[in-house]
């Protein structure tokens, strides 16, 4: 360690602590900035310290470095991981260089489990050299930021071409992940839980992105679909196919929208977290667990031991009313939440609030490639809208055939908006600035402990 | 069951429809069943046979780069019918990557020309062009509204475009640029009109935003099937959805 290099660290972590131990704000993007500007070599002295592990992809980024986490901590690692929305390379900057990082008690290097947007994968791999990156998949999300979905994958190549050693442990469910011209290792995860004698071969539904075959350009067909263009997939004019997978999904047990039951490896699972989605999160965290020696016992134990990092899906209640929070912020996600709305036994409303914020994706065109028309398939009994643009999603959900709805203008009637709803079971779906508004509002009411 | 029905022919539906284009068809069906119309979708895609005589509408959206170019080696096969069902007076929605292809070229961003069908008589630059004299090497990305200087409508939506269109001679825009960027960025104007092709870099989409395009579109595609029903009149009774 370089005294340039200590004292980047002193001020960064002198800076954090002021930061949050004094004035109680959060992130770790200044700290980072003073850390970078006092030594630009930072990360590649302090990477000595650890292991690293890169988590990225457009959906599914937070859970699933969050289950890694508890699962290599299951194991015996000490783990260092960045707080969900400290994905750019200040943010993270900040944490490694404020992180306090103990011995693993299992005798291994500690490692350090780091989301990492799409566009900052490079970034970070040019000062530092990662054990393996972990892509969990690539949709259409926010085009008027990055562009289109092989534009994304390019970025993360970039990275990945900097780290030859690392292993790309990747969706082998997702076609875009055998496309790539980098020479790493590369390891597989998907699902492989229906039987031969159940496949049904189809295309992919013409709101899907990604299913050309990268090798003979023709049209994918598939055995089974999990959602979107995931799936086990193979081109009919060629011998273009789903890779081999290391790791697979065997069996799924039970989908309800509070907990999955499912096994991998044949080794039986729960999470308390509705959505098929969520368990290709499971899938990941379990697949990289293994990778690192974990075995398939103390994964299961760190699955079932930790039900509260299912945090996204929040669920709170409004007097007497059972509200569940998702967020929402592109087609696929956005279906997938729909996909476990059909699982919901119970009668239920539904209240989305679409921003257009920066953050939430400027450009509303993607409601329109969501299927809202499938609610129609669940016991939804009212809708509402609202948030910035609540013209927009009124004419969606008008068009997918719910004519009456109660329209809220102004996220601060959002109390009243839940109570006004006729059943007691709620889903609010929001994109990201509309949750963050949408929080604020049930904080100060009382309705979320701390506030926001 | 109703007693009218049309024929919609999504062009490449699953490799072009990258902004939400489908809405257009959703909201082309949303006024349709309200004058007792049945709209009937089917996708012709990659080596299927376009003939336009079994088609009322036809939307042809927009999708990503690779997409675009194993889309443009196709389409040179339907060229031929994609000109007769023009001609025909066949009713058409073309946005953006759709639009392109049916001028003379496209070139995308890292300088791979394209080429269109030669259909209509538009083509495409890139945001690089020499001959661009504003916003050179932007995309043209943010909310856009237009004034259809043939019918006084306003019509409003969102362009994120890189490739900068100018129309042909006998191409005139479907609206002049009151705020946004439009074709090009330089001559103000938004999309194309050319008979009843209706191009359009708007995403939104355009028919779920602007009503009374939806609306003008659908009736001059029942009044070709249907001559004899006063299309535009059952459609000025019902609620039009314009924001
Ligand atoms: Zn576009």
């Amino acid at each position: 360690m370089t005294l340039k290099s200590t004292l980047a660290r002193v001020t960064a972590k002198s800076s954090y602590w002021l930061l949050h131990d004094v004035l109680h704000r959060g992130g770790t993007s200044l700290p980072g900035k003073l850390a970078v500007s006092i030594d630009p070599n930072i990360l590649t002295t302090i990477q000595q310290n650890f292991d690293l592990i890169i988590v990225t992809g457009t959906n599914g980024k937070t859970l699933t470095t969050a289950l890694i986490t508890r699962v290599l901590q299951a194991g015996g690692y000490t783990v260092i991981t960045n707080p969900s929305g400290s994905n750019m390379v200040q943010g993270i900057t900040g944490t490694l260089v404020t992180a306090k990082v103990k011995p693993s008690p299992n005798g291994q290097k500690p490692i350090a489990v780091l989301e990492v947007d799409e566009a900052n994968v490079e970034k970070i791999t040019a000062a530092m050299k990662p054990k393996m990156f972990v892509l969990t998949n690539i949709f259409r999300d926010q085009l008027d930021r990055y562009g289109e979905i092989y534009t994304t994958y390019d970025k993360i190549i970039a990275g990945i071409k900097h780290a030859p050693e690392a292993v790309v442990l990747a969706n082998g469910d997702s076609p875009i992940f055998t496309r790539g011209d980098f020479t790493n290792e590369r390891k597989y995860f998907g699902f492989n839980h229906v039987q031969p004698a159940d496949y049904k071969p189809a295309v992919a539904p013409i709101n899907t992105d990604g299913i050309l075959s990268p090798t003979d350009h023709s049209v994918l067909k598939y055995d089974f679909i999990t959602y979107a263009n995931l799936g086990k997939y193979f081109s009919t004019s060629d011998n273009f196919a789903r890779p081999k997978l290391n790791y697979q999904v065997t069996s799924i047990n039970d989908l309800t929208p509070k907990y999955s039951t499912f096994s991998i490896d044949n080794t039986p699972l729960r999470i308390e977290i509705g959505g098929l989605y969520n368990i290709y999160n499971a899938l990941t965290a379990f697949a990289v667990g293994r990778e690192f020696n974990v075995d398939s016992e103390k994964i299961k134990t760190a699955f079932e031991s930790n039900a509260q990092i299912f945090g996204r899906q929040e669920a709170l209640h409004v007097d007497g009313k059972d509200v569940t929070i998702v967020l929402i912020k592109n087609p696929v996600g956005t279906n997938s939440v729909i996909d476990m709305m059909v699982t919901e036994e119970n009668d239920f409303s539904l209240l989305a609030l679409l921003n257009a914020n920066y953050a939430d994706g400027i450009d509303t065109s993607w409601i329109w490639d969501a299927e809202f028309e499938k609610l129609h398939d669940t016991h939804i009994k009212a809708v509402a809208t609202g948030g910035e643009r609540y013209k927009d999603l009124r004419v969606r959900l008008k068009m997918a055939g719910f004519p009456d709805q109660a329209v809220y203008e102004d996220l601060t009637q959002i109390v009243t908006a839940i109570k006004a709803l006729p059943t007691e079971k709620v889903y609010i779906a929001a994109t990201y600035t509309a949750m963050l508004q949408l929080r604020e509002q049930l904080g100060a009411a009382g309705y979320i402990k701390g506030g926001f | 069951m109703a007693n009218f029905e049309i024929s919609v022919a999504h062009l490449y539906g699953n490799l072009m429809n990258t902004y939400g284009d489908y809405g257009n068809i959703i909201a082309l069906t949303y006024y349709a069943k309200q004058i007792d119309v049945a709209v009937n979708y089917h996708l012709v895609s990659l080596g299927d046979n376009f003939d336009g005589d079994n088609f009322d509408f036809a939307l042809f959206g927009g999708g990503q780069d690779y997409e675009e170019t194993i889309v443009a080696k196709d389409l040179k096969i339907k060229a031929d019918q994609v000109r007769h069902y023009i001609e025909n007076d066949g009713p058409l929605l073309a946005v953006c990557g759709g639009f392109q292809l049916l001028g003379h070229y496209m070139v995308m961003a890292d300088g791979t020309k394209v080429d269109g069908i030669g259909v209509m008589d538009h083509y495409t630059t890139n945001m690089y062009d020499d001959k661009l004299t504003v916003l050179n090497g932007k995309r043209l990305t943010g909310n856009v509204v237009i004034k259809n200087n043939d019918t006084g409508e306003t019509y409003h939506g969102f362009e994120n475009h890189q490739g900068r269109t100018f129309l042909g001679e006998n191409e005139r825009a479907l609206g002049t640029v009151i705020s946004g960027n439009g074709n090009n960025g330089m001559d103000h104007t938004e999309g194309v009109i050319y008979r009843n092709v209706y191009g359009s870099y708007f995403h939104g989409p355009i028919f779920t935003r602007n009503g009374n395009l939806a609306k003008r579109v659908l009736a001059t595609a029942l009044s070709r099937k249907y001559p004899e029903v006063d299309w535009t009149e059952k459609l000025d009774q019902i609620e039009t959805e314009t924001f």
